[in-house]
């Protein structure tokens, strides 16, 4: 029995080991080109790729002094906060009625508000890409590409925004009710201060898929471009090392405000606690 | 206390005629939006897939010619089963790659480590989608890091071309995007599952495969589903990775269709996207259940 019990755990042993090299090597598996792109942006060798012959900040120079890339950083970072701003008012605004209210209606507006998730960004961009240019007759340009990615960006803010009044207690909002607040005050001192943390969370994530978004962008955009857009441009010549360090720099902006957005509610939690503690003490 | 009981349903009632009013205003703004820029062009994608091309203009005359278009050029045809055929291997790869780690992650490791560690799995998956597509150009190009690794071993003396611009590359590339989705869903199913029910199924008499197929599998079924719609749907309408990886040999149909757009010919390329739209909507449809408004916020 005893010899059993060990035959057991050591093969339970072997089991561990295997799975933990696997599990390491998907790690590797996942992280490896991402460290490779960001390696080959500091390497001096000119074709952006091994052997390393040694470390520089050169590319990221040539980025910085590339009139091409600071339009594009410039029409990014606009189309960005358009998109940022569009998706968070709208998106907020209709993840209230989607928990709250009792439309006849609402499992249909939902389905409505999640396909464009589902749908492929391809499909949005051609089907946009007629309705401006055959149907009405619009110029391709920022506005375009906004109105696009907000397509695609609002319904992650609706679903973000609404999880959180999922999650909200509404014996708070009675009882501001019974207290004797009106529905506009009960909304601005007691709903969304405590969604805000939600809302804030979705315009980072509205940010952040709007720098990185690439297929909406590429059939509206016309003459334009934006980081992705002028990525892509120059790949068809080519990986150069002034590529991976743009390349290095979106992906660092992405990844800090990722970071942002999903850190900020506990970092708001745990202040407001903060606040409330030293206020009752 | 029966006083409250008594009162409470009333006054909930006064707060919801305020909020059902609120309500129809919250949902115009986005009604705009979707409505106009979403279910319109798409409104528009199916007329046009159905009216004709004639010198460069659109005419609104009904019929299947961009169908028939479509289905009668073998070149075309061929891309959509390879779409097909590379979205269910890819799809089938990432879920069997992400069992092990799965499997690794919900007994293997301390609990206050899973949820650090899935984050990580995580990461990439929301990192620019463009910039993971691009770093396998440096890794699978032709002064890549895996002609330079053969190179030095002494395998072979000059770059090979086989990695890139096929579909094995594009197959290759479409698992590591969509691995992430596969490990996260997986795991949120395995992690609930007991594993003692596969035991118990052994002692009662059922050999260890009976014991996956009748214990396990029904259990972790819904994320397996989760899993097969996050993974499978996006591929098909995938442009980006065979146009960066996969060359003239991994084209799929994501790439014809942008080639009809780029070309005007817009009513044709509609016939194409309309394929490609029908068929994830019906798909969507059969997984309904598992989209349910339970999972629908675990954004």
């Amino acid at each position: 029995m005893a010899r059993e019990v060990e035959v057991l755990s050591s093969r339970a042993r072997v089991a561990r080991a295997l799975l933990g090299t696997y599990a390491t090597l998907i790690y590797v598996f996942l992280f490896g080109p991402i460290v490779l792109l960001v390696l080959f942006s500091f390497n001096a060798n000119r074709y952006g790729t091994f052997p390393i012959t040694g470390w520089t900040f050169t590319w990221y120079r040539q980025a910085f002094s590339d009139y091409q890339v600071h339009d594009a950083v410039v029409t990014t970072l606009k189309v960005a906060a358009w998109v940022t701003v569009i998706s968070t008012v709208v998106g907020t605004a209709a993840a209230f009625p989607l928990v709250r209210s009792r439309l006849p209606f609402r499992e249909g507006i939902r389905i409505i508000f999640i396909l464009p998730i589902m749908i492929p960004g391809l499909l949005i961009g051609v089907s946009l890409l007629v309705l401006f240019v055959s149907t009405l007759h619009w110029q391709l340009g920022l506005r375009t590409v906004v109105i696009g990615q907000s397509v695609y960006t609002t319904p992650f803010v609706i679903l973000l925004v609404a999880a959180r009044l999922q999650g909200f207690d509404n014996a708070l909002e009675r009882a501001a009710a019974d207290l004797g607040a009106n529905t506009f005050q009960r909304l601005r001192r007691i709903v969304l201060p405590l969604i805000l943390p939600a809302i804030i969370a979705g315009g980072l994530f509205a940010f952040t898929l709007s720098l990185d978004e690439f297929i909406i962008t590429y059939f509206l955009i016309g003459g334009h471009n934006t980081l992705p857009i002028f990525i892509y441009t120059q790949v068809k010549f080519g990986i150069t090392p002034e590529v991976n360090a743009v390349a290095t720099m979106l992906l660092g902006a992405s990844l800090t405000l990722l970071g942002l957005a999903f850190a900020l509610p506990q970092v708001v939690r745990r202040a407001r606690r903060l606040v409330l503690r030293t206020r009752t003490a | 206390m029966t006083a409250t009981v008594a009162t409470a349903p009333r006054r909930h009632r006064v707060l919801r005629i305020g909020d059902s009013l609120a309500a129809y205003v919250g949902f115009v703004p986005a009604m705009i939006l979707l409505g106009l820029f979403f279910l319109v062009p798409l409104g528009i994608i199916v007329c046009y897939s159905f009216w004709e091309t004639i010198d460069y203009s659109v005419v609104h005359h009904w019929t299947f010619d961009n169908y028939h278009y479509f289905f009668s050029v073998t070149a075309y045809v061929s891309t959509m089963w390879a779409t097909l055929w590379v979205a269910v291997v890819a799809t089938v790869l990432a879920i069997v790659l992400a069992f092990p780690f799965a499997y690794w992650l919900s007994r293997y490791v301390p609990r206050r480590l899973r949820t650090p560690l899935l984050v990580l799995v995580i990461v990439p998956f929301w990192s620019s989608y463009l910039l993971r597509v691009y770093s396998w150009l440096t890794i699978l190009g032709e002064k890549g890091v895996f002609n330079w690794v053969l190179q030095k071993v002494g395998i072979t003396n000059h770059p090979l071309g086989v990695f890139l611009y096929d579909r094995p590359a594009v197959i290759l590339v479409l698992v590591y995007l969509y691995f992430p989705f596969g490990a996260l869903t997986l795991y949120s199913s395995i992690e609930r599952f007991d594993w003692n029910q596969l035991r118990a199924a052994m002692d009662l008499g059922a050999s260890p495969l009976q014991a996956i197929f009748r214990i396990l599998v029904p259990q972790i079924r819904p994320g397996v589903t989760t899993a097969v719609i996050f993974v499978f749907i996006p591929i098909l309408g995938e442009y980006l990775t065979p146009q960066i990886v996969g060359g003239t040999g991994g084209v799929m149909i994501g790439n014809l269709i942008a080639n009809f757009f780029q070309e005007a010919e817009y009513t044709r390329g509609a016939a194409a996207s309309l394929l490609v739209a029908v068929f994830i909507l019906v798909l969507l449809v059969i997984f309904r259940k598992s989209l349910s408004s339970k999972e629908a916020y675990g954004a």
